[in-house]
This record gives C-alpha cells, sequence and structure tokens, in this order.
C-alpha cells in the first residue's frame, strides 16, 4: 500500500475519535452549549485549510525558482485541497453563525477576508484550466499563486486588525483544557487526510503533466502553419 | 435563564454530515478520476 493511504488511514482514525470527543465527551461551551461542539470540525478545517494554502505557496515558490513539473503539480493538486477545505469551511461557519449570530452571513471582516480567500485560489484553477501550454500554465498560476496567498495573513490577521463578530483566533491557549484534547485529535486528523488527499491529488496532477511532455505541443497541421509562417 | 444557547443539535449534525460528506465525496472523485486516467 502507498505511504499515503496509510497517512489517509490514520488521519480517519484520528479525526473519527475527535468528533466522537467533540460530540460526546467534551463539555459544552460555557455560552454556545451544545451549538459550541461545532469548533471541533470548524477549526480543524481552518487550520488545515491555511496550511494547505501555505503549501500552495511553497510549491508555487518552487516551481518559479526550478521550472520542474513535480512542483507545478503540487500547486495544482495543495490549491485543488485548499480550496475544498476553504469552501466547506465557509459553509460550517455559516451553520455556526445561524444560532449564534441570528444570521447565516454577514460581511463581517473575517467572513468576507475569508471568502475573498476562496475566490482567489478558485481563480487559480481557472487560469490553469484556461491555458494549455504546460510552461506558460506553471509560471502562471505559480505567480497567481503567489499573489493569492497575501489572502491568507490577512484572514489570519482579521480579527486583530478590524472589529469583528468573529472570536478570536483558536488555539489550546484560548480554549478550556477539557476541550484541548478533542480539538488537536480532530486537528492532527484532518491534518492527515489533507497529506493523503494532496498526495493522491499530486500523482494524478503529476501523470497529467508528464503526458503533455510526451505529447506534441500543438497538433500536426498547426505546427505545419507555424514552421512555413517562419516559426513564429 | 443561564444565558447559554439551549438546544441546536441540528446545526451541529449539520456541519459534522457536511464536513463528512465532503471529505468522503473528495476523496472518492480523486479515485474516479485516478480510474478513468490509468
Amino acid at each position: 500500500m502507498k505511504w499515503e493511504n496509510w497517512v489517509g488511514l490514520l488521519g480517519l482514525a484520528l479525526i473519527s475519535v475527535g468528533h466522537y470527543q467533540g460530540l460526546f465527551v467534551a463539555p459544552p461551551e460555557a455560552m454556545m452549549g451544545d451549538v459550541g461542539r461545532i469548533l471541533y470540525a470548524h477549526v480543524p478545517t481552518a487550520w488545515v485549510a491555511l496550511v494547505v494554502y501555505l503549501v500552495a505557496f511553497v510549491a508555487a515558490v518552487g516551481s518559479l525558482g526550478s521550472g520542474k513539473r513535480g512542483w507545478d503539480a503540487l500547486v495544482e493538486s495543495a490549491v485543488e485541497v485548499g480550496v475544498v477545505l476553504n469552501l466547506l469551511l465557509l459553509f460550517q461557519g455559516a451553520v455556526w453563525a445561524k444560532p449564534t449570530w441570528g444570521v447565516f452571513w454577514t460581511w463581517d471582516p473575517r467572513l468576507t477576508t475569508t471568502a475573498i480567500m476562496a475566490v482567489s485560489f478558485i481563480g487559480v484553477l481557472v487560469l490553469r484550466a484556461m491555458l494549455n501550454r504546460p510552461a506558460q500554465r506553471a509560471v502562471a498560476s505559480a505567480v497567481y499563486t503567489i499573489f493569492a496567498f497575501v489572502s491568507v495573513p490577512v484572514v489570519y490577521f482579521s480579527v486583530k486588525w478590524w472589529k469583528t463578530l468573529h472570536q478570536p483566533f483558536s488555539s489550546p491557549e484560548t480554549v478550556d483544557s477539557p476541550m484541548v484534547t478533542p480539538l488537536r485529535v480532530a486537528a492532527f486528523g484532518m491534518l492527515f487526510l489533507a497529506t493523503f488527499l494532496i498526495a493522491r491529488r499530486w500523482r494524478l496532477a503529476y501523470a497529467k503533466l508528464s503526458r503533455e511532455d510526451e505529447a506534441p505541443d500543438l497538433p500536426p497541421a498547426a505546427a505545419a502553419i507555424r514552421l512555413e509562417g517562419g516559426g513564429a | 435563564m443561564t444565558g447559554m444557547i439551549q438546544g441546536g443539535w441540528e446545526y451541529v449534525w449539520v456541519v459534522y454530515g457536511a464536513t463528512w460528506f465532503t471529505l468522503a465525496a473528495y476523496t472518492v472523485s480523486l479515485f474516479v478520476r485516478e480510474r478513468s486516467n490509468p
């Protein structure tokens, strides 16, 4: 079995334990009661989405620096997994907002910047789908990923920079001790699951890029026209 | 009155259900794409 499948199984086990503890073992939150149990699903998704975008940023820098298809495949895989987690994060937050704030959505700085972050990285995927030439696509999407990554620290610090309905950034220091263990276990579970998903998606992307490198850049008729035209 | 929100389990189940569904559906989509691009 491939290494990432073991990581995925470990992630599945950890997230199952973390969610079970969060749902049935941890005490109700002091103000939110049982609705506060959403913390154990929402916060690990948020943490890991930001980490996955950091992986995409590192891959983009690696792709620009080396031009190797492995880094380009990592850009594609990390951005896609990051967008999935980002959209899930927005949905979780909207459902949590209804019983606590009274609305599913409000143009709060944390929510708004998180939505902008999702749209920015969706743009990377759209750009990759639009460009056919592998080298051009690799450079363009790496540059765009680096620009899109600017939204990540903005999301992180939005609760410090602006007045917001959203609670401060959650960490083991900001939650009560009986809540720390399920939060940590669920977070590591989500991290391992995301690693599994990125690795599986990377293999798909790398195989596709390898096929493109082996195939001619243009159909034969178009290549002949280019040659007759002086190769311009 | 304690000031604590009462009930709300339906929101909890929706969030956990959506989380598991999303992770499962994306994993299945990867396996389907692997099979169609061997």
